[in-house]
């Protein structure tokens, strides 16, 4: 049987998926900033893509490798709209459907990890 | 801190930075009458209000806040009131150089964005809602 990784993976998702929601409310508190550029997280397969196996420290004398999870860096998002004369980027509309999604996302991941859950306890009962 | 807290701190920012403009645009509104008490006396001058976007590093979110509260240089547009205490020998008075149009076009933008943040600070406690109910047993 191949080891089990969806709760990782679940859970690497989540993160991310609440690293873009921040990225969404710092665009929205900033919509009325003059010359703020909206930002958005880098795309979930590139976040896995970046994500090294981490070397455990099996020997006292070991160094442990940097075992943090992969970085999700927030960049300023590319597909731009009509700038403002106050060379403001973000659009309301664009960050309300983000959000959505978001939401959308989050409700889908937490939803397969309870199923996934509640079939993992059930191959432990007697 | 994690990014859902940052979220939530980040949308507070944004309400309290829209609340501060709603407040410099009642100002406004409070005073569009407001002229001097001696002849050719200088009448209430309209303030504006402008946001800068502050990066926290720890957290990594971009807050808003006020940049400046400042003063609206524009000309005070003259009106004729001759028995008026402030007016000149001529009979104009210096009116205080607010434009109701542009401050309700302001407070509807404020109230606009706004409501964004507060939506944004839903959907934030919602997503949190949602992680808490995993330890929820089924």
């Amino acid at each position: 049987m191949q080891p089990v990784n969806l709760f990782d993976l679940a859970s690497q998702q989540a993160r991310w998926l609440s690293v873009r929601q921040s990225a969404i409310a710092g665009n929205v508190a900033n919509a009325n900033t003059p010359g703020y550029a909206a930002m958005d997280v880098e795309p979930f397969e590139k976040v896995l893509k970046n994500t090294s196996v981490a070397m455990s420290a099996t020997h006292s004398g070991h160094i442990l490798a940097s075992t943090s999870p992969a970085r999700m860096t927030v960049e300023t998002e590319q597909d731009g709209v009509a700038i403002l004369p106050s060379k403001n980027s973000v659009s309301l509309e664009d960050q309300m459907l983000k959000a959505g999604e978001v939401g959308r996302s989050f409700e889908l991941n937490t939803s397969i990890v309870k199923s996934f859950h509640r079939m993992f306890l059930m191959t432990a009962k007697p | 801190m994690d990014s859902l807290t940052t979220a939530l701190k980040v949308a507070a920012s944004g309400l309290e930075a829209q609340s501060q403009r709603v407040r410099v645009v009642s100002e406004n509104l409070a005073n569009a009458q407001s002229t001097g008490n001696t002849p050719g006396a200088e009448p209430y001058q309209r303030k504006t209000i402008t946001f800068a976007a502050a990066l926290d590093r720890a957290s990594g979110g971009s807050f808003a806040e006020v940049a400046e509260i400042s003063r609206d240089k524009s000309a005070y547009p003259l009106e004729f009131h001759p028995g008026h205490e402030a007016a000149d020998a001529n009979g104009m008075v210096r009116m205080p150089n607010v434009n109701m149009l542009v401050e309700m076009a302001d407070m509807r933008e404020a109230n606009r964005s706004y409501e964004a943040n507060l939506q944004v600070v839903k959907q934030a406690r919602d997503l949190i809602s949602m992680t808490i109910d995993l330890m929820r047993s089924q």
